[in-house]
């Protein structure tokens, strides 16, 4: 069995502990967090009698390591439950929500991907000049600017004043530009400081300087042999923020009112729509889990020395 | 280079595959009427009035579906589909009108439609109404158009108990799906509900769609970029003072008849005692409020039901604002000043700034008010059990004087009712049991097992091309049915 393939099925079965992990923390959670879930159903007016008919009708008087059994059970036939709240199939609510989260989650990358990188190439290239100060002021303010100040600001100066883009919605398509321009931005100031930052160690190295002195050109050395080396630690950032990205961001999806998993997930915690929850919280640590793996994946490409070892 | 140009490429395929289809979309606009986009602060749950207690289902379920009963100015019920008379105080004969309008689906509304409906409510398990319709004995169909109804004990308040919308028999046998799908015989009928819910008026076919946006500073700036033709409540007064500034917006205010109120815990050893409730009821600046921060037409409540309630009381005179009076009763009260108590709220923007103004108004009468604002959920399970000392909630769209009962009766503790503070009064039991709402209702007011605060103002706020649209008392949306574009 080759190398990659050891790393395959050794990552794949640490990333099925942890789903059980999850699903089982989740479960115990959902059962430990006040409220009821059939006085969420029934109201507060329901007599005994009704209650206890329907506990026992949706199987919630039998022992919790049952419930967990037959919650495992129906999960291997793809079948979430249905929402308390609307009676939809909350694998229906998970088609529609969780697209569209990953559609943001893409598109704010590919943005803080555009912004974030050549602005840290940039800064490095011209490290302690007027021009890296302004880089290094910009990405600190655009850091520190929260999604609640920063979204409403770009409705009023895009969708408002110049009328260039819709205010909030899912309709039309163009409507996702501001939702992933706030989350773009807020992760190109991150990927700026840290290309910059991770650039400048590797300039200073030797194989770079012996490749200036080969009579490289600065475009690649730059390219072809620093930003490569530089990679590693952008990938790391690049992961992390991709796995938060795609467990749906809260904020950004209520202002914007774009239909995400992060705005589902916190509707259900608001509303204690329990299955709902517990379908949300394990895609979300699936997201996570497989982002981090494709991180690994990406790791070993970029770099040989972790491919071999 | 290459990989620059293929980012760059992807993000045009992205937009321009949205162009295309926003073009599409437009096509098919132009040949419709331009739909009434109104932006809502949270979207309908469930359309089918038999699973439905949130405030948006049931106001856009009262425009879907039509029930047998309604209210009027004084929240009197009064005929809808039907009128009715009391055979015997256990039998109630309603009669459909004749000009019940048939089904969106074309099937005739008939007395068969009436009983399938209560019947399958009374069956489901997972009903919240089941609750309220144990007392029916059994429905007896009479002819197509006569139903009548057999309690198991008298109730004379049973009318106005069937609100529920009507739906079509031949569907209820089917299980069809009305959450999603609903199909009922009112003034607007379901189109599509993706993202947002379409609706159509059956009258001439205008569109109108409702769009959830929670944020309220988005649903302004949607309304001021012409992305939302409509908005209604839920916003802070600050707000409405911009849009009422605004010339290209019109806001529309009414009179509200949603109660505002500090719940307090019975079984607190300090709240017990009257003295210390009085003291808090003169510790609060109700005027000042309302002024300040509230929307227009706010007023000062005396109790759940409004003055203008068939079983309102003008009578009941608010307590006034006198922190040297409060600090009076607490010591009288043998209080060792400064007073602590924990006040728990959610954590809605608006709930939590009447805390904080709350807090600054009770400390110079001696009171030290801690606020606790916990996520909806947890805060309203805290309350149902009896885990606080004072809570601010409101009472929506309450219409029948019951509610003294369920919210005060000593027999109506959770989760045998509404009685949240844990309330027992022998005097005003006899009261609630001979329905004597004036005298019941100035007991409640003398002995505050609750702190009444107010009926906040309703308004709404459209675009200057929108008519025929007012607030109405307990915030429904019934005039969505009336709206229209000016010509």
């Amino acid at each position: 069995m080759t190398g990659a393939a050891m790393f395959l099925i050794k990552k794949l079965s640490s990333l099925a502990t942890v789903v059980f992990g999850v699903l089982l923390l989740t479960f115990l959670l959902i059962h430990l967090v006040p409220g009821d879930p059939v006085e969420v159903m029934l109201g507060e007016s329901a007599n005994m009698a009704d209650r206890e008919a329907l506990r026992a009708d949706l199987g919630l008087d039998k022992p919790l390591i049952q419930q967990f059994g037959s919650y495992l059970a129906k999960l291997a036939h793809g079948d979430f439950g249905r929402s308390i709240h609307t009676k939809t199939p909350i694998i229906d609510l998970i088609k529609t929500r969780y697209p569209a989260t990953v559609k943001l989650a893409v598109l704010s990358l590919i943005i803080g991907l555009i912004v974030g990188v050549p602005l840290g190439i940039y800064a490095a290239l011209k490290a302690n000049h007027w021009q890296d100060f302004i880089v290094t002021i910009v990405s600190v303010r655009l850091s520190a600017m929260p999604a609640f100040w920063l979204g409403p600001m770009f409705m009023l100066i895009f969708a408002v004043w110049w009328g260039w883009l819709p205010v909030s919605g899912m309709e039309p398509n163009t409507s996702i530009i501001l939702p992933a321009m706030t989350l773009g931005f807020g992760l190109s100031a991150i990927l700026t400081r840290m290309t910059r930052t991770s650039l400048l160690e590797v300039l200073n190295d030797d194989y770079i300087r012996t490749a200036r002195a080969k009579g490289l050109s600065e475009k690649t050395v730059i390219f072809r042999h620093a930003l490569r080396a530089a990679l590693l630690p952008i990938i790391t950032i690049v992961g992390l923020q991709m796995g938060s990205l795609l467990a749906g961001t809260v904020i950004t999806e209520t202002i914007f009112s774009w239909d995400g998993i992060g705005r589902l997930l916190v509707e259900s915690i608001e509303k204690r729509d329990y299955p709902v929850t517990q379908a949300c919280v394990l895609i979300v640590a699936l997201s996570y889990v497989l982002v981090n793996l494709l991180t690994d994946i990406l790791y070993q490409l970029a770099d040989p020395r972790v491919r071999r070892a | 280079m290459r990989v620059f140009n293929a980012i760059i490429g992807f993000c045009l395929l992205f937009l321009c595959g949205g162009n295309q289809l926003n073009a599409g979309q437009q096509s098919d606009a132009a040949t419709a009427a331009a739909p009434i986009r109104f932006a809502v602060a949270q979207a309908p749950l469930n359309l089918d009035p038999r699973y439905a207690t949130d405030a948006a289902s049931e106001r856009v379920n009262r425009l879907i579906y039509h029930s047998l009963v309604d209210f009027d100015a004084a929240s009197k019920p009064i005929p809808k589909l039907a009128t009715w008379v009391a055979i015997s105080p256990k039998e109630y004969r309603f009669t459909l009108n004749k000009s019940s309008a048939s089904f969106h689906n074309q099937a005739a509304l008939t007395a068969h439609d009436v009983k399938a409906t209560y019947d399958s409510i009374k069956t489901l398990k997972d009903s919240p109404h089941a609750a309220e319709f144990t007392n029916i004995a059994y429905i007896e169909v009479i002819d197509e158009s006569t139903v009548t109804f057999h309690l198991k004990q008298a109730d004379q308040h049973f009318a106005a108990k069937l609100i529920i919308g009507i739906l079509p028999k031949g569907l209820i046998s089917k299980n069809h799906d009305f959450s999603h799908q609903p199909v009922g015989n009112g003034a607007l009928e379901f189109v599509s509900w993706q993202n947002k819910l379409s609706l159509k008026r059956t009258t001439d076919g205008q569109m109108i769609t409702l769009t959830e946006v929670k944020d309220p500073t988005v649903r302004v700036l949607k309304l001021l970029r012409g992305e939302a033709d409509l908005l209604q409540g839920d916003l802070p007064p600050e707000l409405v003072k911009h849009l009422q500034a605004k010339p290209e917006i019109i806001v529309k205010a009414s009179q509200g008849a949603n109660f505002s109120y500090l719940g307090l815990n019975m079984r607190d050893s300090v709240l017990k005692n009257l003295k210390v409730r009085q003291a808090i009821a003169h510790a609060i600046d109700r005027q000042a409020i309302i002024e300040k921060v509230m929307v227009k037409n706010t007023r000062i409540a005396g109790a759940i039901l409004p003055p203008e309630h068939y079983a309102g009381n003008a009578g009941l005179k608010p307590y006034d604002y006198n922190p040297t009076l409060a600090k009076q009763l607490l010591l009288e009260a043998g209080i060792e000043l400064p007073l602590k108590l924990i006040y728990k709220t959610s954590t809605d923007a608006q709930r939590v700034r009447f805390a904080t103004i709350l807090q600054a108004q009770m400390r110079p009468a001696g009171i030290d008010l801690e606020i606790r604002s916990l996520d909806w959920g947890t805060f309203f399970e805290d309350v149902k059990q009896g885990r606080f000392q004072l809570f601010g909630l409101t009472w929506v769209g309450i219409k029948t004087p019951e509610i003294y009962s369920t919210a005060f009766g000593s027999q109506n503790f959770p989760p045998n009712g509404f009685n949240r503070g844990r309330f027992s009064d022998a005097e005003l039991d006899s009261l609630l049991a001979k329905e004597d709402w004036p005298a019941a209702t100035s007991r409640i007011h003398a002995q505050l097992p609750y702190i009444p605060l107010w009926y906040e103002g309703q308004f709404a706020a459209f675009n200057k091309n929108i008519k025929n649209y007012l607030p109405k008392p307990d915030g429904n949306w019934d005039d969505l049915a009336t709206i229209a574009y000016k010509k």
